[in-house]
């Protein structure tokens, strides 16, 4: 075994970000090596929605996503899968705080090029005969959203990532990261030490106790989430290229899948998970909620306000997870300054599998070259440490909370875009 | 121990599972030297009582009220003669028919019953049987303490009793008295399954098809066929029913159905954590794919690396070969 | 109209269960509890004949058992019973002794309609409908897919190896539930909220007059093998010997 115990990369975590980040890492020629504590993509990865909203609060985090579809069109190619679905996607709203969300984000859409308006509501209810449509106020369609399609994407990577020499290695948790003198060596597992200058924490939920095996901390929480799928409906057909809704004021976001509905929410009461407590052999497939969960009822009430024909008796099964929320809901890419070699990759807070396609490759260039070729100021990895009340695991879960509880609750307003701003017309 | 199984048939001959568990209590009476006997009910069951015969003792009873499988008569009769004949260990193989009427038998003679028995020992008078629960993820070994002792028996735990081709054993016509043969209940009729499938969620056996499958037909000829050569349900992966392939509700994973059958057979599936997140909990997974790499592999028993156009064809034409050769 | 729904709390076998290691017991200490499923099959069959009747139909769940056996039975009523019944009882119970004690339940409830679960996902007995149906000396239809209420009586399918069987019972009579005769539903907000109102009594098991009796002893668990063995085989003919030989599957 002590061949495969040394690698120029060892990634902690065979999720979307950890299995990207190794995919980029071996196309520029590092030997990577992924430790998964249970089987491929079968934590987060493996319940997500997948959910594709190009645009952001921001121009440089929509650039992103953009970019990101993108690589996405190169895997389908490389692997031979279809992993985006390009159905659109509308956002609508019902009050006027919400619609000036939807003015601000289609006003700072259009000055960076970026295709987006408003949709009259007499189309919004043509293009949705099985939504209501009757108390809406203004929508707005972006027409090259979709979803990413969550085990196609993983898959892709896994394959590209192994054409590329990328080692897998699952059921082998890591029990401890090996430092000395403030560099990283590599990890422990119980199959022995793996050795490294370079370790990724790309371990989703588990992230921050990875850090916490390197005496550091970062600052992320294990959320949990609910969604529904119905099963199809000949009373009310989805077609699969039905645009995907997001629905701020009642917190819920839907798409097609499988001629049914997925419907899910951002509950203003989410679960907060204490990863220490579960089980060793945790299987987040296996996760199921009781049928009287209150979250369950409040998604199906929810649901059932936007599309009448949802409710309790609806056929549909529940999907639960767990998600990893940051206190500002963006990821941490990149080293903290207590220790070098250890670059983290977590936070995603529901959008890691969107984010996946081109943090794998910003990862790849902070650790290859020591910087990006994107502003990665706002996702930095450093950005709360050592500041008092991001320090403390009580602090830190009670602002990941707070942050997931207000994910769609509070209204937001699209960053204003100043002249000198890249466009995106013109990128490739 | 004086044995007593129940046997069933369809009006003309005996169910071969009946014959295995002819086997349980031939080998349970074994021990102490005792008797077996059949249990035959039912309406016209000569030609059903002569072949049962053929293995040992028949006790009939015959009568237009036993016609169909009610519980109530059909558990008052078993109760009454397995008190008259002071039976100590009642069994019938494990089936729907069993499984109505041998429980209601069971408590008229006070209840000491194990089901769907795999292995058996019997210990000082005392059965000691081994019973699958927990959807078959784990066996209880399970000593029953009551008398009689009852049991469903798994017939494909007992191999199937062989006649011998000495002279036919006794077939004693019974005669019980009509308070015995009253039901509540009433039959009102049977709609045969027609080729239908098991269900996908409670079946044994499940053949599974994937992405590799190009249309409903092919999914038909592949799939259906074997999981019919099997005595199984057709299940299928997401890809199929986002390709208009495979109706939705053959759906098996994360947001369609969760299945533990005793065998999975997944064609052409890759093994996303999706779809491994319905069918995990299967005893023996069985995959078919091209692709040496696909994740199925890693939660499979046994892996065959090949395309199903191929495989299956083949593995369709040599189980039916073989079933044909059992049989024949 | 008063339907009596009888429920097993069991431990959710979509996860992996599996015995402890000296075979004592099964490991579910990180396991979640249900209702279980064929149950809540029951108790929704039973809430939708409410909600065609009306007003005139109470639908009550018991459940038997430990402490942990209120929060199924919350769920219960948070999923459509009017009242549930918890007979609080320490000991593990074989079918046989859950029977009598449901006798005596009945035996005071004096309802209509028996409408539980075909087994329990924990024992897979699929004795304890029948056991009932004798010692109350009432009909009964197991594994029904589909009922059909009509005055004083029933007509029930019943879903058999051979086809789907029709039986007319008159009432009061003991029915099992098969997995297709119904989805139960979840629990709306509404319901939650109304649930926390509704009656759940409690009732001592020995003061039911029951005398418990085992029939049964367990003597040890064992767990079926789930080292998956990813063996590749090379040919058709070497992947039926091995499942013929080795596991059995086909003959």
């Amino acid at each position: 075994m002590t061949e495969n115990q040394a690698a120029d990369v060892i990634i902690i975590g065979g999720g979307v970000a950890g299995l990207s980040t190794a995919m980029q890492l071996a196309g520029r020629g590092a030997s990577v090596l992924i430790l998964e504590r249970e089987r491929l993509g079968n934590g987060s990865t493996g319940r997500a929605a997948g959910l594709l909203g190009q645009l952001r609060g921001n121009a440089e985090h929509t650039r992103m996503l953009i970019d990101g579809v993108a690589i996405v069109k190169e895997l389908e190619r490389a692997a031979g899968v279809e992993i985006f679905v390009q159905t659109g996607s509308l956002r609508i709203a019902e009050t006027p705080e919400r619609a000036a969300e939807i003015a601000s984000l289609v006003k700072m859409g259009k000055s960076i090029g970026f295709e987006i308006d408003h949709m009259p509501i007499g189309e919004v209810a043509e293009r949705m005969p099985y939504m209501r449509t009757d108390d809406l106020v203004d929508a707005c369609y972006c027409p090259t959203d979709g979803h990413l399609q969550p085990a196609e994407l993983a898959g892709a990577y896994i394959k590209v990532g192994r054409e590329r020499g990328v080692r897998y290695q699952t059921n082998t948790p890591v029990i401890d990261i090996l430092i000395e003198a403030g560099r990283v060596r590599g990890v422990k597992t119980a199959n022995g030490d793996y050795h490294a200058p370079v370790v990724v924490n790309a371990g989703g939920p588990w992230s921050y106790l990875n850090a916490e095996l390197a005496e550091t901390v970062l600052p992320t929480a294990a959320i949990g989430h609910y969604y529904l799928t119905t099963r199809p409906d000949l009373a009310h057909p989805v077609d699969r290229f039905s645009p995907a809704v997001r629905d701020r004021e009642l917190r819920i976001y839907t798409r097609p899948e499988s001629g049914g509905l997925i419907v899910g929410i951002y509950d203003a009461e989410p679960d907060l998970h204490d990863m220490r407590k579960l089980p060793p052999d945790f299987d987040m497939s296996r996760m199921k909620a009781a049928r009287d969960s209150i979250q369950v009822a409040r998604l199906i009430d929810a649901a059932h306000q936007r599309f009448p024909w949802i409710n309790e008796r609806t056929a549909m099964t529940i999907t639960t997870g767990i998600m990893t929320f940051s206190p500002d809901a963006r990821p941490f890419c990149g080293q903290m300054p207590d220790i070098e070699g250890l670059f983290h990759c977590s936070g995603f807070s529901g959008h890691g599998i969107v984010q996946s396609p081109v943090i794998g490759l910003i990862m790849s260039e902070l650790i290859l070259d020591g910087k990006s070729s994107y502003d990665v100021k706002s996702i930095e990895a450093d950005r709360y440490f050592d500041i008092p009340g991001y320090m403390e695991r009580d602090d830190i879960e009670a602002r990941c909370l707070a942050m997931a509880g207000n994910y769609y609750g509070k209204v937001e307003r699209a960053q204003s875009v100043d002249s000198s701003s890249p466009s995106l017309v013109g990128r490739g | 121990m004086r044995n007593l199984v129940v046997a069933e048939h369809d009006g003309t001959h005996l169910r071969s599972a009946s014959l295995s568990c002819l086997t349980f209590a031939k080998m349970v009476a074994s021990v102490t030297n005792s008797d077996v006997a059949w249990l035959v009910l039912g309406h016209g069951v000569e030609d059903v009582a002569a072949e049962a015969a053929n293995y040992v003792p028949v006790i009939a009873v015959d009568s237009p009220a036993l016609a169909h499988p009610l519980a109530e008569p059909f558990s008052q009769v078993i109760a009454y003669v397995a008190r008259a004949r002071r039976i100590d260990v009642l069994s019938a193989a494990t089936s729907t028919f069993a499984k109505d009427i041998l429980p209601r038998a069971a408590a008229l003679l006070g209840g000491t019953m194990a089901s769907d028995v795999v292995r058996h020992e019997l210990v000082d008078g005392q059965l000691q049987c081994d019973c699958p629960q927990y959807a078959g993820a784990v066996t209880a070994t399970l000593r029953l303490t009551g008398s009689p002792q009852i049991a469903t028996v798994r017939a494909s735990a007992y191999p199937a009793a062989q006649a011998m081709d000495s002279q036919a054993h006794a077939v004693e016509q019974l005669q019980v008295v009509p308070a015995m043969l009253t039901a509540r209940a009433q039959y009102e009729g049977l709609k045969s399954k027609q080729k239908s499938r098991p269900d996908v969620t409670e079946a044994r056996v499940v053949v599974s098809g994937g992405r590799a499958l190009k249309n409903s037909q092919d999914f038909e000829r592949l799939v259906g066929q074997l999981a019919d050569v099997l005595g199984g349900a057709a299940g299928c992966s997401r890809a199929l029913v986002d390709a208009g392939i495979t109706p939705n509700e053959l759906q098996v994973g994360q947001t369609g159905k969760i299945v533990a059958p005793e065998l999975y057979v997944a064609l052409g599936i890759s093994g996303a954590v999706q779809h491994l997140a319905g069918m995990k909990n299967s005893r023996t997974i069985v995959a078919v794919n091209s692709d040496p790499e696909a994740p199925i592999f890693e939660v499979a028993d046994y892996g065959l690396v090949g395309d199903v156009y191929t495989v299956v064809p083949e593995l369709i034409e040599k189980l039916q070969y073989h079933a044909a050769c059992a049989t024949g | 109209m008063k339907i009596l729904v009888p429920t097993k709390r069991v431990p959710d076998t979509d996860q992996k269960i599996v015995a402890t290691a000296d075979g004592t017991r099964v490991a579910v200490d990180h396991i979640p509890y249900v209702i279980n499923p064929f149950d809540a099959i029951a108790l929704e069959e039973a809430v939708r004949i409410g909600e065609r009747l009306g007003e005139s139909v109470e639908v009550v769940a018991v459940g038997i058992g430990g402490e942990g056996y209120e929060q199924q039975l919350r769920t219960a009523l948070a999923t459509g019973a009017h009242r549930a019944v918890h007979v609080v009882c320490g000991q593990t119970l074989d079918p046989w002794n859950v029977a009598r004690l449901l006798r005596a339940i009945v035996e005071w409830e004096r309802p209509q309609l028996v409408l539980m679960g075909k087994q329990a996902v924990d024992d897979d007995a699929s004795q304890t409908g029948q056991f009932l149906a004798a010692l109350l000396d009432w009909p009964q239809a197991t594994f029904a897919s589909r009922l059909e209420l009509q005055g004083e009586r029933i007509r029930v399918e019943r879903e058999t190896d051979h086809g789907i069987e029709t039986l007319n019972l008159p009432l009061p009579a003991v029915v099992t539930t098969d997995l297709r005769l119904n989805e139960p539903r979840y629990a709306s907000l509404a319901a939650i909220m109304k649930a926390k109102k509704k009656p759940l009594d409690l009732i001592d098991a020995e003061k039911l007059g029951v005398t418990i009796d085992p029939r049964i002893e367990v003597l040890r668990y064992r767990s079926a093998e789930t080292q998956r063995r990813c063996e590749r085989v090379r040919s058709v003919d070497e992947l039926i010997e091995r499942l013929r030989n080795q596991v059995g599957a086909i003959v």
